[in-house]
């Protein structure tokens, strides 16, 4: 699979998507952010205290790795329009940024349930964006799947 | 729902008396089947259709046990599966 990811994107989807780091710098920045919550998670729902050690364990390691994928993406996402080679970790950058973005988009849309697809209106932007981020998402994965061993 | 854990690298690992943690994943309502599956793939190398199974009980269960093991391999990959923005905990085996 040498030679990388091709990808070449229209010039709106381009532009719709150089919103997203700063979407995703967007939170916890004000109080009550339900994104916040569900980024920021430990795997001890019943115990905070083992909670709060995990946080403080993990805490930073989880934004420097955030951190990676947002620099991966702000560096190539400029050049979509145009065409841009991705490598196979970048393209997993891509694929993990939109699928925090789209966490994101949706946990502030008040989204907790399946179906919300029939029941959201496909022209409101955040969900016209939820809608394109994921088109894009899968297309990206699926084509990562090829470099599974 | 089985509580028979599905995982491959039970009993090689565990130290004494501590009894080993389960890595959940839960249903959400925004993360693609397709990723999903990946992620499975991709962090625990399980072949297409055991990492495609997952999901499905993922999606109609509600939640699935993705991985056992001692506590801290199970912190770490509650952490991995967090990165890729899956909704995962940790539960006494």
């Amino acid at each position: 699979m040498a030679g990388g990811i091709e990808l070449t994107l229209a010039p709106g989807e381009s532009h719709a998507l150089q919103a997203v780091p700063e979407l995703l710098e967007s939170v916890g920045t004000a109080g009550g952010d339900p994104a916040a919550d569900r980024l920021d998670q430990a795997p001890y729902p019943d115990d905070p205290e083992a909670a709060a050690e995990f946080r403080r364990l993990m805490a930073e390691e989880m934004v420097q790795s955030r951190a990676a994928d947002r620099s991966a993406f702000a560096l190539t996402v400029e050049q979509s329009s145009r065409g841009v080679i991705l490598s196979a970790g970048e393209a997993e950058a891509w694929m993990r940024v939109l699928a925090e973005a789209r966490l994101v988009l949706a946990s502030r849309l008040g989204i907790i349930e399946d179906g919300w697809e029939d029941d959201l209106p496909e022209d409101d932007p955040p969900v016209a964006l939820l809608h394109y981020l994921g088109w894009l998402q899968q297309s990206l994965t699926e084509t990562l799947e090829d470099y599974l061993p | 729902m089985t509580t028979t854990p599905r995982h491959d690298e039970i009993g090689s690992t565990e130290v004494g008396l501590d009894r080993p943690w389960n890595v959940v994943v839960w249903n959400d309502p925004v993360n693609l089947m397709t990723y999903v599956v990946y992620v499975f793939r991709k962090l625990f190398g399980f072949p297409e259709e055991k990492a495609t199974r997952l999901m499905l009980q993922v999606h109609n269960e509600g939640r699935a046990i993705v991985a056992t093991g001692p506590r801290e391999k199970m912190e770490m990959d509650s952490f991995r599966l967090h990165s890729h923005g899956l909704w995962a905990t940790m539960e006494r085996s």
